[in-house]
């Protein structure tokens, strides 16, 4: 695993378009702290090439997550970010076991973490029993639909402890904007927290957060 | 803008750009054949390999095709949509596994850029739950075998008698994805599904497009 089990990240996710997600990376501060995360919609719209972007605009040694949300065929999706650059490749959890499997067995194959994001999934723990070899990261997720639709869905923080209890992996969180809910993420022990800049705010806002993180949470 | 009395057949395709050219270029002219641009393709060239397709088909049926975006959305789903429709897609797929609130998103997206809305049903046992959850229905459901679980474990079968039994309930067209060869497109054609979805073979074998697709063709007569 290429991240270290004692650190605590933050990762920023890119998910409008690449002049945006340009001037964010811009704002940053340095630190091996900070994850970008090639999102999604910016993979869709803009293929592999948001990633290897991403990875050229944050430098030979930024970590670049590839948000594929793998769901069939995962050798080749895998194959396809790890060549443009990406150090960790997520893939859904409520895709076919087969599917997460061969995704696990060929992240480690060519040395990227493997993460799986549990949106959606009831009870994460179930497919992590199922698997054959566990991934290194686990995404505990509320989806920007689901907070939109129906504000009541909250983070499920006593997944983290349930999980790490049972395996030795990381924890990601997704679904914070402020730097008090990114705080009580990794306060309930999360190691990732996943933030991203709602079309609202100014670009300058999540380097402020950023540049928060670094200094309140060690 | 699918006619409900035809039956289709929808072609993936996830090769590189240069290759897709010369195979639209071998396939038949004709309306019952729709391109997909499979969620491999799209992921690794973006929206243009979608706009690529539909010059590709457009110039090969000297009139506008119809164009699959296999978006496979599990969130922020209105981003997608717009961005593929926008690129030039006839329709779009959303994951049946989904939360609701974005399956139903999804819809109302498709239906506001006047697309069609097709709900896969990779994973999922019991379709008539998913279904029975949403204010809206979608144009088609994807019933669906995924690649790596077709590969890993042969025992597991397209569930083929759903399919009279959603259409008895509910007003959508029925495509059926992960069969691999003409016997399996006879078969879902004959529990009537409306759409068949065959990618394999013409992965594997492109110098056979021309042909294989004829074979197909006669099928959908």
């Amino acid at each position: 695993m290429i991240l270290q089990k004692k650190e605590k990240y933050l990762q920023i996710a890119l998910n409008s378009n690449l002049q945006e997600a340009e001037l964010i990376i811009r704002q940053l501060p340095i630190s091996k702290r900070i994850l970008v995360e090639a999102g999604t919609p910016l993979i869709k719209i803009y293929g592999t090439e948001a990633i290897s972007r991403i990875k050229q605009l944050a430098g030979p040694q930024a970590y670049v997550v590839a948000d594929m949300k793998t769901a069939d065929l995962s050798q080749r999706e895998v194959r396809m970010a790890a060549e443009a650059g990406a150090s960790g490749i997520v893939c859904l959890g409520v895709s076919p076991i087969e599917t997460i499997d061969l995704f696990i067995k060929e992240c480690k194959s060519i040395g990227v973490d493997s993460m799986i994001d549990m949106m959606n999934v009831q009870d994460p723990l179930m497919i992590l029993k199922k698997l054959k070899t566990s991934p290194d990261v686990v995404i505990l997720h509320r989806g920007v639909d689901e907070i939109e639709f129906s504000k009541e869905k909250q983070i499920p923080y006593y997944q983290i402890k349930q999980i790490k209890g049972s395996y030795n992996i990381l924890i990601a969180v997704a679904g914070s904007d402020t730097i008090r809910e990114v705080q009580r993420a990794i306060f309930n022990d999360a190691d990732i927290v996943v933030v991203w800049k709602e079309f609202y705010q100014a670009s300058s806002a999540t380097a402020k957060l950023a540049e928060d993180f670094l200094k309140v949470v060690k | 803008m699918l006619n409900p009395r035809f039956k289709y057949l929808q072609i993936a395709f996830n090769r590189s750009l240069p290759e897709v050219r010369q195979m639209i270029n071998l396939l038949p002219v004709s309306d019952r054949i729709l391109i997909e641009a499979g969620t491999p393709l799209i992921k690794r060239y973006g929206v243009k390999g979608i706009t690529f397709l539909k010059d590709c088909w457009e110039q090969k049926l000297q009139k506008p095709g119809y164009i699959v975006a296999d978006l496979k959305c599990m969130d922020r789903g209105s981003t997608e949509v717009e961005a593929i429709s926008l690129a030039g897609a006839s329709a779009a797929t959303c994951l049946g596994l989904a939360p609701i609130e974005t399956i139903s998103e999804f819809i109302n997206r498709c239906e506001a850029a006047s697309i069609d809305s097709m709900v896969d049903m990779m994973n999922i046992q019991f379709p008539f739950e998913i279904l029975q959850k949403l204010p809206k229905l979608p144009q088609v459901i994807v019933l669906h075998r995924g690649v790596d679980e077709n590969d890993l474990n042969r025992e597991k079968q397209i569930p083929l008698y759903h399919i009279n039994k959603i259409k008895g309930t509910y007003n959508v067209l029925i495509s059926v994805a992960g069969g691999e060869n003409l016997r399996s497109a006879t078969s879902s054609f004959f529990n009537n599904a409306d759409i068949t979805v065959i990618w394999r073979q013409f992965y594997e074998t492109p110098e056979q497009t021309a042909q294989l697709a004829k074979e197909f063709l006669e099928l959908v007569k």
